[in-house]
């Protein structure tokens, strides 16, 4: 069972990046950060199990206050992306100019 | 616990669907059925919170993760009026194979190096109480967590919501419009 959780912890954080990498969609990117987020939660979760702690939930709590609020922040960056050069294919978001 | 197969059984089983909600939010081309995706990832894994008897955890997945984050992707999708990409992306070109095997070596090195660690006597002295029985005796996981986070952690709890704060303050300058 605790193999299960890490393994499965990697394959979603490896999945995630992959995302970040290869998509050009910049909110599937924002997506793709948000499920690398949950997999570091998971692995967390999974150790707190395995080692009959408190303290790994306790972190997960806390992160997952902090990518709510970075996600909030995230999409107004997206917002402002998206009236500077309207599009958000990062494609198009290719010069520094502000 | 006596019924472990089970609890192996539907872990593997939930862990699976996971993974297949993590490849559609991948190759999917509309970003609505990416969100979706990344939607099934966030319940079954609390889902799986839930089997190993972290209810409270389980229950903030849900709401924060599950019922705010991803509401406030789905209405940015429908703001902006966003439609699928209209050129096929490549997978057969050199970036997304280099990127493939990049990502491959970072899982394996990754998963080696966590696996490697359960054997490990000095992860073992790390031991806490906290098992299922002990915790089912001190009143339950929310009542434990709680007490854990008032007494012990109370300075990073207050932390967090002064985050919270900024992060709120961050989000209205950022997206509202400006008068020059």
């Amino acid at each position: 069972m605790e193999t299960t959780i890490q393994v499965l912890a990697a394959f979603l954080f490896a999945l995630g990046l992959l995302t970040v990498m290869v998509r050009r969609n910049t909110i599937i990117i924002l997506m793709g950060i948000e499920m690398m987020l949950n997999a570091a939660n998971l692995s967390l979760v999974g150790f707190a199990q395995y080692l009959s702690q408190v303290d790994g939930q306790i972190q997960v709590f806390f992160t997952i206050t902090i990518a709510a609020a970075e996600s909030a922040i995230g999409l107004s960056i997206l917002v402002n992306l998206y009236r500077h050069f309207n599009s958000i294919k990062t494609e198009n978001a290719a010069t520094l100019k502000g | 616990m006596d019924n472990l197969d089970f609890l192996n059984c539907v872990i593997t089983i939930l862990g699976i669907f996971a993974g297949l909600s993590g490849l559609v939010l991948l190759f999917s081309k509309q970003p609505l059925t990416c969100a979706l995706g990344l939607l099934g990832v966030l319940i079954f894994t609390a889902g799986i919170y839930g089997m190993i008897g972290e209810h409270f955890i389980a229950t903030i997945q849900l709401v924060v993760y599950a019922g705010a984050i991803m509401v406030l992707f789905i209405f940015s999708i429908m703001l902006f009026n966003i439609k699928h990409d209209g050129e096929k992306f490549d997978w057969k070109s050199p970036f997304f194979v280099v990127s493939l095997l990049l990502v491959g070596v970072i899982f394996t090195l990754l998963a080696r190096t966590v696996l490697q660690s359960f054997d490990m006597p000095v992860i073992e002295s790390q031991r806490g109480i906290f098992t299922r029985s002990m915790i089912a005796e001190l009143g339950g996981n929310s009542q434990v967590l709680a007490h854990s986070l008032f007494t012990q952690h109370f300075i990073s709890f207050e932390a967090i919501s002064l985050a919270l704060l900024i992060a709120l303050v961050g989000a209205v300058v950022l997206a509202k419009r400006k008068f020059d």
